[in-house]
C-alpha cells in the first residue's frame, strides 16, 4: 500500500539516492500541480517528501507547501535547513556545518570512498544519522569488495567506539542491520511513488530522470506509472513487492536498499537484484554481525537481535539451487 | 501387462547444455504459425562469429554456465540445412577443438537439428550426418496429412498463389527413419489444424514415425469452441490409438501420465521453461537466453541481448531466468488450478505479451486449451487401463 509520495519540485532536484540527476536546466512543478500532487497525497493519506533543487523557490511555492504536513530534501549549503541534507563531496566534509536533528545523505562513489572513507570518522559523533550512497555499487569487482569490507570494518570500530559510549549512531551501512528484524528496504513501487515535474507518476526519481532514450536494453527506461488526472496506475505492480522478489525474499541483508531503479538496470527486472548489489548489501550485513558482537564484549546489548552467520555472499546461489 | 510405449526423453536430459547456433534467419518456407516474424536472407552466422562463440564457450570450461555433464550443440535457424557448409565448419572445429583440449564433453555430446527436411538428401546433408551419424539427432517437421501440413507450411514466395511444402518433405521421411529408426517428428496446432488432429496423427503413425511430439501454440490464436474441438479430435484420437492397439510401438506426446494435477508451489515450484540454462548466438554474435529472446523471434518488445561472443555473458542479465520459479510468475488462477499440472508456457512468449518488459508475467492464453487436454488425456488413460486390465484376466 503506498502511503508515501515523493514530490520533485523542479528538474534539478536534488539526488539523494543511487540515480543521477543530470538535468542542468531548471524546470519547476507547475503550481497547478503542486497543488493537485497535494491535493491527490491528502485524499489517499500518503506522507509528502518534498525534494529541493538548489536554489530559493518563488514565494507561492513555499505557500503551497506550507499546507500540508511534509518533510524535505535538499541539497546541503551553509544554513540549508532540512528533514534531510544531501552531501555529494565526501572529500569536503570537513566544511560541512553539520546539525545534530538532521539526517544526512552522502553520495559517493566508490573511488572517493575508498580515497576518503576516514572523513565519515568524524562525521559520525557529530550527526543524528548518516547514510551513504554508493553511486556507482553496479560496478564493483573483486578487488572493489575486498576495499568495501576492509573500510567497513574500520568505520564498525568507531560506531563500536561510539556504543560503548553510550551514544546511538545511526549509520545505514552498519548499525540498520543490527536494529532491524525484517527488510526495510526502499519500497518504491509498493510504499512509495514519485510526482514528477510533467505531472506524471513515477516509481522512483531514478525512472523519471533517465536520459528520454535510454533503454538499458528491453526498451524505454523512462516510464510513468500514472497521472494526477487518471490516477496510479502501476503495471505489473506485484513485481515490486517482496513476495515477488525471489531472491529478496530468501535474504536476511534487511538493510540493503533493494533498489528497483537499480534492477531494472543491471538485471532487466525490477524484482531482480544484481551481484553487486547483493554483495555489498553482504557485505554490509556480514560487518554488521562483528559489529554486534564487538559491542556485546562490552555487556549486554540488544540480546533479542541476532544476525546469523552464514556461507554465502549472493543470496542469489541459494536459490538458484 | 501389456506394454506402453513410452515417450523417450531428450538425449541427456537435464545434463546437457544446450547451446544454440541461429545460423541463419532465412528458411525456404513461410509457415504461418511460425513465431519468428524477423525471418530475412540477410542475417547469416559469419565462420568468425561461429568460432568465436565456440572458443569463448570451450574456454570457460569449468564456468557455471558450461559446468554440465554433456552438451546439445544445435543448429537453427530459419532452416539450419541452408548453412551445412558453415555448419559442416563448425562441428569439424567443434570436436577438434573438444579434443585438443581434453575438454570433458568430448566423450559427451550431440549436435541436433530441427529441419523442415527440404534438402535433407542434398549431398551436402548426407555426407555431414555420415560423418556425424553417431552424434546426431535430426528431426524433421511435418505436420500431419498434406491436408494438414499444406494449410500451414508453405513456401515463401513473392505472387499471392500459396504452395504446401508436403511433398517436398514427404519424400525424405524414409530416408530420414532410414538412418533415425526413433526419431520423432514435431507438429503445431494452431485455431484452424484442430479438425485435422486426429487424421494427422494417425497419419504420421502410418509414415513409420513412433514418436509424435504436438503442441498447440502458445500465441493468443484461439477461438470460441476451439477447446471443444479440441478435446473431441483428441477423444477420437485416443479411441483409434487404444483400439488399434497403436500405443505398444507410438507415443503421442498430447498424451501424458500424471498430469493434470494440482501444483504445490513448495514442492512443484519448478520454472516449466528451460530459457537462461540454453545459450544461443545469432549471426551478430550476440547471446541470448534462449532463441525466442532474439529479435527475430519477438513481436513487440525488444531482444533481451546477455552478452556477446566477444565480451562473453552478463552473468546479471540471466539472474531472472535462474531464480525463476512457476508461482511468481503465475496468476492466483494458475496457482489454484485444480489441473496445473503439464500446463506449459514459453518464457519468450510470456514476455513478449507482458504487459511491462518481464519475464515474471505468464500468459494464459492457452488456459482452455490445456484444461479440453486434461479432460482428453484423463478419458485415454482411463479407457486404456480398463483395457489392459480386462486383457490381464483373458
Amino acid at each position: 500500500m503506498i502511503k508515501y509520495l515523493v514530490i520533485l519540485l523542479d528538474d534539478t532536484s536534488v539526488s539523494y539516492c543511487h540515480y543521477e540527476n543530470n538535468k542542468a536546466e531548471r524546470k519547476l512543478i507547475s503550481l497547478e500541480d503542486l497543488n493537485e500532487g497535494i491535493f491527490y497525497a491528502m485524499k489517499e493519506n500518503l506522507s509528502i517528501q518534498f525534494v529541493y533543487p538548489d536554489y530559493e523557490l518563488p514565494a507561492e511555492y513555499k505557500d503551497a507547501i506550507n499546507t500540508v504536513d511534509h518533510s524535505c530534501v535538499k541539497p546541503y549549503a551553509k544554513g540549508v535547513k532540512a528533514d534531510v541534507l544531501v552531501i555529494n563531496d565526501i572529500d569536503k566534509l570537513g566544511n560541512v556545518d553539520w546539525q545534530q536533528d538532521t539526517a544526512y545523505v552522502l553520495r559517493v562513489d566508490k573511488s572517493k570512498l575508498f580515497a576518503f572513507y576516514q572523513n565519515i570518522i568524524s562525521v559520525l559523533p557529530k550527526v543524528m544519522r548518516l547514510n551513504v550512497v554508493l553511486t556507482d555499487v553496479e560496478t564493483f569487482t573483486e578487488c572493489d569488495f575486498d576495499a568495501y569490507r576492509k573500510l567497513l570494518t574500520e568505520l564498525a570500530d568507531v560506531v563500536k567506539t561510539e556504543y560503548v559510549r553510550g551514544r546511538i549512531v545511526q549509520f545505514n551501512l552498519l548499525s540498520d542491520r543490527i536494529m532491524l528484524d525484517a527488510m526495510n528496504n526502499c519500497n518504491a513501487g509498493v510504499e512509495n511513488i514519485t510526482l514528477a515535474t510533467d505531472g506524471r507518476f513515477y516509481i522512483c526519481p531514478g525512472f523519471y530522470f533517465a536520459e528520454d532514450d535510454a533503454d538499458f536494453g528491453l526498451g524505454k527506461a523512462k516510464f510513468s506509472v500514472g497521472d494526477l488526472k487518471n490516477g496510479l496506475d502501476i503495471k505489473n505492480s506485484q513485481l515490486y513487492r517482496m513476495t515477488h522478489a525471489p531472491i529478496c525474499r530468501k535474504c536476511d541483508a534487511y538493510q540493503c536498499k533493494r533498489c528497483v531503479w537499480l534492477n531494472r538496470k543491471t538485471t532487466y527486472e525490477v524484482n531482480t537484484p544484481s551481484h553487486e548489489q547483493c554483495v555489498v548489501a553482504h557485505l554490509e550485513r556480514n560487518v554488521s554481525r562483528e559489529l554486534l558482537k564487538g559491542i556485546r564484549e562490552y555487556g549486554e546489548f540488544m540480546p533479542e537481535k541476532e544476525i546469523k552467520e552464514i556461507d554465502y555472499i549472493d543470496p542469489f546461489n541459494i536459490v538458484k539451487d | 501387462m501389456n506394454k506402453i510405449k513410452e515417450q523417450s526423453l531428450s538425449w541427456q536430459s537435464g545434463m546437457a547444455k544446450n547451446i544454440t547456433f541461429i545460423v541463419t534467419k532465412d528458411c525456404q518456407l513461410a509457415c504461418k504459425y511460425c513465431y519468428l516474424v524477423g525471418k530475412n536472407e540477410k542475417e547469416r552466422m559469419s565462420w568468425e562469429v561461429a568460432k568465436q562463440a565456440v572458443d569463448y564457450i570451450l574456454d570457460n570450461e569449468y564456468d557455471e554456465n558450461f559446468n554440465y555433464e554433456s552438451v546439445v550443440w544445435d543448429f537453427i535457424g530459419g532452416e539450419p540445412f541452408l548453412e551445412i557448409e558453415l555448419i559442416d565448419k563448425i562441428c569439424d572445429y567443434i570436436k577438434t577443438e573438444m579434443f585438443h583440449r581434453n575438454h570433458h564433453w568430448f566423450d559427451s555430446y550431440r549436435f541436433s537439428f530441427s529441419t523442415n527436411g527440404i534438402n535433407y538428401d542434398s549431398e551436402k546433408v548426407q555426407n555431414f550426418i555420415k560423418k556425424n551419424h553417431s552424434h546426431l539427432s535430426i528431426g524433421i517437421t511435418i505436420d500431419g496429412t498434406q491436408k494438414k501440413h499444406d494449410m500451414n507450411r508453405i513456401w515463401k514466395s513473392e505472387g499471392s498463389e500459396e504452395k504446401g511444402s508436403y511433398v517436398d518433405v514427404v519424400r525424405n521421411i524414409p530416408l530420414w527413419l532410414e538412418q533415425f529408426p526413433n526419431a520423432g517428428t514435431k507438429v503445431t496446432i494452431s485455431s484452424a489444424d484442430i479438425p485435422y488432429i486426429k487424421e494427422s496423427v494417425l497419419h504420421l503413425y502410418s509414415l513409420g514415425i513412433h514418436e509424435v511430439n504436438i503442441n498447440v501454440v502458445f500465441e493468443d490464436v484461439w477461438n470460441e469452441g476451439d477447446d471443444v474441438l479440441f478435446e473431441n479430435q483428441l477423444i477420437q484420437l485416443a479411441d483409434s490409438i487404444i483400439e488399434n492397439e497403436y500405443y505398444k510401438d507410438f507415443a503421442c506426446s498430447f498424451f501424458t501420465e500424471n498430469m493434470g494435477k494440482p501444483m504445490d508451489c513448495v514442492l512443484e515450484n519448478q520454472n516449466w521453461c528451460g530459457a537462461g540454462k540454453m545459450l544461443s548466438i545469432d549471426a551478430a554474435g550476440n547471446f541470448y537466453p534462449c532463441t525466442r529472446f532474439a529479435q527475430y523471434s519477438l513481436r513487440d518488445k525488444k531482444a533481451w541481448i546477455i552478452g556477446n561472443v566477444r565480451y562473453g555473458i552478463d552473468k546479471n542479465k540471466l539472474r531472472p531466468f535462474l531464480t525463476l520459479d512457476r508461482c511468481t510468475q503465475s496468476t492466483q488462477e494458475c496457482i489454484d488450478c485444480e489441473v496445473a499440472g503439464g500446463c506449459a508456457w514459453c518464457q519468450g512468449e510470456n514476455y513478449d505479451v507482458a504487459d511491462t518488459p518481464t519475464i515474471y508475467q505468464r500468459s494464459t492464453a492457452i488456459c482452455k486449451m490445456h484444461k479440453a487436454r486434461v479432460r482428453a488425456n484423463n478419458y485415454y488413460w482411463n479407457k486404456l487401463y480398463r483395457k489392459l486390465e480386462l486383457e490381464s484376466h483373458d
